[in-house]
């Protein structure tokens, strides 16, 4: 099964009807379909902060929302992450590109890779990664530790879930 | 005009709106009018309330959304007026204090020191109704239509700089305290559940 589609599935088994997105070319395929699905209300923003604090007001409305963004746009939006949701312990589920791993080849991404969940474990956010389509079904489990650890909670997508294993 | 006066005509002219406000002076004041506990008063992320008052509005359509934004914190997040701009809610009411001064640390010169036209730029994102407002009387009159047009609306009071330090006390409840109080209001005025079963 396509991964976005199954993500997408389980991001309706969660009850979200709102995203926040930004994307990186690894997470834009699941944009576009968030995009396309009349059930859900799709805010493209213009930084990855904006995502985080329209998140954050929507969960006041009583609404279940995702930010989604790519890693790098998760390292520029720490300090609204720590001001915002860890102060005032406001629940934030983000689904961020798990870009900079030893399979992702890309020279602008090591530094990613290398230093934003040692950040993320500065700020004590939880995280976790899905790394196989298996993992996909686990998104609901993660949704409900996000609400009940009532922070920001980042969840992971691998680029072998996203873009297969990477051979040569 | 001053701000403590453009914000006693505003209470008075809200009509059961939820409030979100900037952190800093336009927290300090509207909680110094107001003491109302359905605000959402910022303590950080500055720049910020804008987007949390457009997600407020975009997950409550039926709740009038009132955001009381500064001109510094609409500088560091102008790209709010275009995500806002894309949205067009029709229940959000967009108002920034402009002084032209970052007030809260002392009345400090701000980016542009006066220049930039908040209300142009808006109508530039997509923001259709925008209007600059510098004296009282002027706003007076305006606020009916504000209030009951359709969103988003846009509008920049065009504030004196007070001297040095406001001093204004900040409202006296601790971020977590204050989430509790402004979503359990929420939950009372507008039937919806914000926390679960277990109240978190």
């Amino acid at each position: 099964m396509d991964p976005y589609a199954a993500i997408h599935a389980e991001l309706r088994r969660c009850g979200v009807t709102l995203a926040a997105t930004l994307p990186d070319d690894w997470v834009a395929p699941l944009i576009r379909r968030l995009d396309a699905d009349p059930a859900l209300r799709h805010v493209p923003v213009a930084r990855e902060a904006e995502a985080i604090a329209i998140c954050s007001g929507a969960f006041f409305g009583g609404v279940q929302s995702v930010a989604v963004m790519g890693a790098t746009g998760l390292l520029t939006c720490t300090g609204e992450l720590a001001t915002l949701n860890l102060r005032h312990q406001i629940p934030v589920f983000c689904i961020v590109s798990q870009r900079g791993s030893i399979d992702d080849h890309r020279i602008y991404q090591e530094v990613q890779g290398r230093r934003t969940v040692p950040v993320l474990q500065a700020y004590d956010f939880p995280h976790h990664v899905i790394d196989r389509p298996e993992q996909i079904g686990e998104i609901p489990d993660a949704y409900a530790a996000c609400r009940l650890q009532k922070r920001p909670f980042i969840l992971f997508l691998s680029r072998r879930l996203l873009k297969g294993v990477q051979r040569g | 005009m001053k701000t403590r006066e453009c914000f006693e005509l505003l209470a008075a002219e809200r009509r059961g709106a939820l409030v979100v406000c900037a952190l800093g002076m336009a927290a300090n004041e509207w909680w110094a009018v107001t003491e109302s506990e359905d605000t959402f008063y910022m303590h950080g992320a500055m720049g910020f309330a804008a987007s949390f008052a457009l997600g407020l509005a975009l997950a409550l359509p039926q709740a009038p959304v009132w955001l009381l934004n500064s001109d510094g914190s609409l500088c560091m997040n102008l790209g709010c007026l275009i995500t806002e701009g894309g949205q067009q809610p029709a229940n959000l009411r967009h108002f920034v204090v402009a002084n032209r001064v970052y007030q809260t640390v002392g009345a400090v010169p701000m980016v542009g020191r006066g220049a930039a036209d908040y209300a142009l730029i808006a109508r530039g994102a997509g923001i259709a109704a925008a209007r600059p407002i510098a004296d009282l009387e002027s706003l007076r009159t305006a606020l009916p239509a504000i209030s009951a047009g359709p969103g988003p609306q846009f509008t920049v009071l065009e504030v004196e700089a007070e001297a040095g330090f406001l001093g204004t006390p900040p409202m006296p409840y601790e971020g977590p305290e204050m989430k509790y109080r402004f979503g359990r209001s929420v939950e009372r005025r507008f039937g919806v559940k914000v926390f679960g079963p277990q109240g978190y």
